[in-house]
Formats: C-alpha cells, sequence, structure tokens
C-alpha cells in the first residue's frame, strides 16, 4: 500500500508511461523520449488540474 | 487563345498515368488466436510466443505490478450489479487479467463471486457487501480500483497489440 497521494500518481503516470512506451516504440531511444514526455505530462498535466480545481469547495 | 503544348510537355494521357505503388513488404500472418488466448492467460505471453522477447518481459512486469498494487492497496474486483449498468464494463475489464482476475477476486472479495444477488436478505449478497465495506474504508481503496481496471485495460491492448503482430499488420 502506498499512503502517498502523490506517490501514487506518480508511480500510476510511470507504469502507463512505460506500457505505453513498449506498446508503440520499437527502439529504446524512442521508449526513453515517450517515458519522459508521457509520465511527465501526466504529473504536471494532473498537478495543475488540482491547483486549478483548489479554490472551488466541495459540495456540502 | 490557347497556347500551344509544347512537344517535349507529356500528352495528357501520359500525365494522368498511375504511378505503380511499391509494393509493400511483406509480412508474415500467423495464426492469431493463439497469441491472443496466450496474452489473455498471462500479461506478455502473448508477445513472447510470437518473439517479442523483450517487450514481453516489459508487458509482464508493468501489468502485474499495475495488478499487484492495485489488490495491495484496498482495491476491490468488479461485480455485475443490474442496477448500476456501468459495472458490466468494469467487470468485463477485470475478466481481461485471465487467470490473475481469480487471484485478485479471492483477496478482494473471498470467492468467486462475479454477480451480486439482488435480493437483499441473501446472506452472499451480505457477505460480498460485508467485504467491500471493509476495503471501502481503506484509504487507498480508490487508487487500488483504479490500479486494478486499468490493469484490466492494459491487458485488453495487448491482447489486440498481439492480434496485430500475429496479422502482420505491425512489426
Amino acid at each position: 500500500m502506498i499512503p502517498s497521494h502523490v506517490l501514487n500518481m506518480v508511480v500510476f503516470a510511470g507504469l502507463v508511461a512505460v506500457f505505453f512506451a513498449f506498446l508503440t516504440q520499437n527502439k529504446a531511444r524512442d521508449r526513453a523520449r515517450v517515458i519522459v514526455v508521457l509520465g511527465g505530462a501526466m504529473v504536471v498535466l494532473s498537478l495543475i488540474v488540482a491547483y486549478v480545481m483548489y479554490p472551488f469547495p466541495l459540495a456540502r | 487563345m490557347d497556347e500551344p503544348v509544347p512537344a517535349s510537355h507529356p500528352e495528357p494521357a501520359e500525365r494522368s498515368a498511375p504511378i505503380e505503388p511499391s509494393e509493400p513488404a511483406e509480412r508474415p500472418r500467423r495464426n492469431a488466436l493463439l497469441p491472443c488466448v496466450l496474452a489473455w492467460a498471462l500479461p506478455g505471453l502473448g508477445h513472447l510466443s510470437l518473439g517479442r522477447t523483450a517487450r514481453a518481459v516489459a508487458f509482464f512486469v508493468v501489468v502485474t505490478a499495475t495488478f499487484g498494487l492495485g489488490l495491495a492497496s484496498g482495491g476491490t474486483a468488479s461485480v455485475v450489479d443490474p442496477q448500476q449498468p456501468l459495472s458490466y464494463l468494469a467487470t468485463f475489464d477485470n475478466l481481461a487479467l485471465g487467470p490473475l482476475d481469480l487471484v485478485g477476486r479471492s483477496v478482494s472479495l473471498g470467492g468467486l463471486v462475479y454477480r451480486l444477488p439482488e435480493e437483499e436478505s441473501n446472506p452472499q449478497r451480505q457477505a460480498v457487501m460485508n467485504r467491500m465495506r471493509d476495503r471501502v474504508r481503506l484509504p487507498t481503496y480508490e487508487y487500488g480500483s483504479t490500479f486494478l481496471l486499468t490493469a484490466g485495460l492494459m491487458n485488453i491492448l495487448l491482447i489486440l497489440d498481439a492480434f496485430d503482430i500475429a496479422r502482420g499488420r505491425k512489426d
């Protein structure tokens, strides 16, 4: 069990990025690029969305 | 006034003559059923049977890690609930993991339960619901269930990828 929310997100992004890198690319260099770009994009975009949603209160 | 066409200019018929497309490289076409079944039985096994060893190892590690993390985080295998139509899709997604789904169901639900009994007083329904409530209380339950569903989706893509490779549509 991973108790940290951020670590869960990073691990998830990493696994998905590695999966799609091997699914779509044949060369090691291309796979590394997909892992960095896709994994990084998932993490960064999630943080941006979380930051944008921060001012909105939960419905009560 | 139309200008005369220069003698060296090709005739319209020649200009519109179709260019012969180059022959596509021949790829071997194999029986796609066996790789698909193997891919369903164990993540990466379909690719291993097609000679893609590095991919097979990577897919096995990634999918089983996703599945294991999901189960360890309190994720629960989905069961069909007629009152929730999306539960059919989620259950189908879990079933795409093949025998791994049996492990997931046994650990998370305490048995091979695929359909939630409709009668509220059914003891099996009570047992399954109690088991699910225990897991829902875990702080990482949502993460776990997402990991489990993602592992199933990954294996569906692997089955389709093995089909494409076997049919010669992909290297």
